[in-house]
């Protein structure tokens, strides 16, 4: 007994040592997963509005940035609107097809919290459950991908950023078709990797790199980036490096769209499974 | 006693604040990002006992944890360099012992003593986060790379931190 005493006075810091750590690393290894749910959004509530005063102090410096993005944007839409009025005469259209149904539904957000220098990136959005965000919506910022929302709580959001090394997005080349797996290597965050293209494909520089639409959380054929490097590896298949349209170091205002026909796509993709 | 505890407490305050607004925000290139907070735990006195400095450690880790959304990332991190900061202090020991009324500081141990013992502390701290932030040992020479540097960078501003301390 004296002697079992006499070792805990002796390493007794390595002990409290052992404890820590080990409180530590199972607060790492539950928390810190895809779906990181408990920890951060008890956290979250509670750093969140901080965070967004944070931010908005930060948002006034943009101002006039923003209102030239709007007015473009503004002018898109309008355009938009006025071919759709003469290609199919919306008042007299009766006959209900699915393939006039509106697949997407969008909505917009602001950034809260961003950051790009860690291997695991996260945005956090002012808007949650409230506000008919969910997960799996796809986030999208200077009409490119930019992140998937992976939990809500009911006023805000928790975004995985596409430069997050365990993202994994289907992505095409534009020009030829051929897709492959893009995804963040955690150097940059101006580039991604695009890999699984097969080396009998001509890649050109400056080729566009679209979504796919195969996930059912992007639109298909919303940008990705632009081909800024081409590297044969050991292997069949090409490395190619892809700048980013996105610019994630000023993440501001973001767009989300939520697939309304998810549920039936993956139901039915089940089945075959 | 309680004129220290008031001491520590504003370093404390001020090194998380300079920690999550100004260093959470330097990045060059994504390979570094400079982490001062983990000067609070090498300025802590000598003859502080071994489980207050543990626990003091893991604190400042997990508030630093709750601020930027990384459950027990920098708090094991930086348990793992209080844990070894006594080891530390023994190996670069320059005299026969240390003032155990004193601290760590540069106005008493000179530059070069508070040079080596911060560049050891830091790689510690800094190699346990940046493998632990991975969690995998593909691209180890990258991590690494990111290790060194980032270790340079939190170095320099560490080093310049505490001569504006001596300054006050």
């Amino acid at each position: 007994m004296r002697n079992l005493l006499n070792f805990f006075k002796r390493y007794n810091n390595v002990i409290i040592f052992l404890i820590l750590e080990g409180i530590a690393l199972s607060l790492l290894t539950s928390g810190n997963s895809y779906h990181n749910t408990r920890f951060i959004k008890g956290v979250r509530g509670i750093t969140a509005g901080l965070e967004r005063s944070f931010s908005r102090t930060g948002s006034y410096f943009r101002l006039r940035e923003t209102e030239v993005g709007l007015a473009r944007e503004n002018v898109m839409l309008r355009n938009l609107l006025e071919q759709t009025g003469k290609m199919k005469d919306s008042i007299f259209y009766t006959v209900s097809d699915s393939v006039y149904r509106q697949k997407y539904l969008w909505f917009s957000a602001e950034v809260i919290n961003n950051s790009v220098n860690r291997q695991k990136n996260f945005l956090t959005l002012d808007r949650g459950y409230n506000d008919n965000l969910a997960p799996d919506m796809a986030v999208i910022a200077d009409d490119a991908v930019a992140g998937v929302i992976v939990g809500c709580s009911s006023n805000y959001s928790v975004a995985m950023s596409l430069l997050n090394i365990d993202f994994r997005l289907s992505a095409r080349i534009r020009s030829n078709g051929y897709f492959g797996s893009l995804g963040w290597d955690g150097k940059s965050y101006r580039n991604a990797i695009l890999s699984d293209i097969p080396q009998h494909v001509e890649v050109i520089i400056g080729d566009t790199v679209e979504t796919t639409g195969y996930s059912a959380i992007f639109p298909e054929g919303l940008m990705v980036g632009v081909i800024n490097e081409i590297e044969k590896s050991g292997s069949d298949f090409y490395r190619i490096s892809v700048a980013l349209k996105a610019d994630f170091k000023k993440l501001r205002f973001v767009n989300l769209a939520g697939n309304l026909q998810k549920t039936e796509q993956q139901n039915l993709e089940t089945q075959f499974q | 006693m309680i004129n220290r505890i008031l001491r520590y407490t504003l370093i404390f305050v001020l090194l998380i604040l300079l920690q999550l607004f100004l260093f959470n925000n330097i990045q060059f290139s994504g390979y570094v990002n400079p982490y001062v907070y983990i000067m609070f735990i090498m300025l802590l006195p000598f003859d502080i006992s071994s489980w207050l400095l543990l626990f003091l450690s893991f604190l400042t880790g997990f508030v630093i944890d709750i601020f930027s959304g990384t459950p027990g990332m920098h708090t094991s991190a930086s348990v793992i360099a209080g844990f070894a900061r006594p080891w530390v202090l023994r190996m670069i020991s320059t005299r026969e012992d240390y003032e155990f009324v004193s601290e760590p500081s540069l106005r008493i141990y000179g530059f070069k003593w508070f040079l080596i013992y911060t560049l050891v502390i830091v790689f510690i701290h800094h190699f346990f986060l940046f493998y632990l932030e991975v969690f995998r040992l593909t691209d180890f020479f990258t991590t690494f790379l990111r290790v060194l540097l980032s270790t340079l960078f939190s170095v320099i501003f560490i080093v310049l931190l505490e001569y504006i301390r001596r300054g006050k």
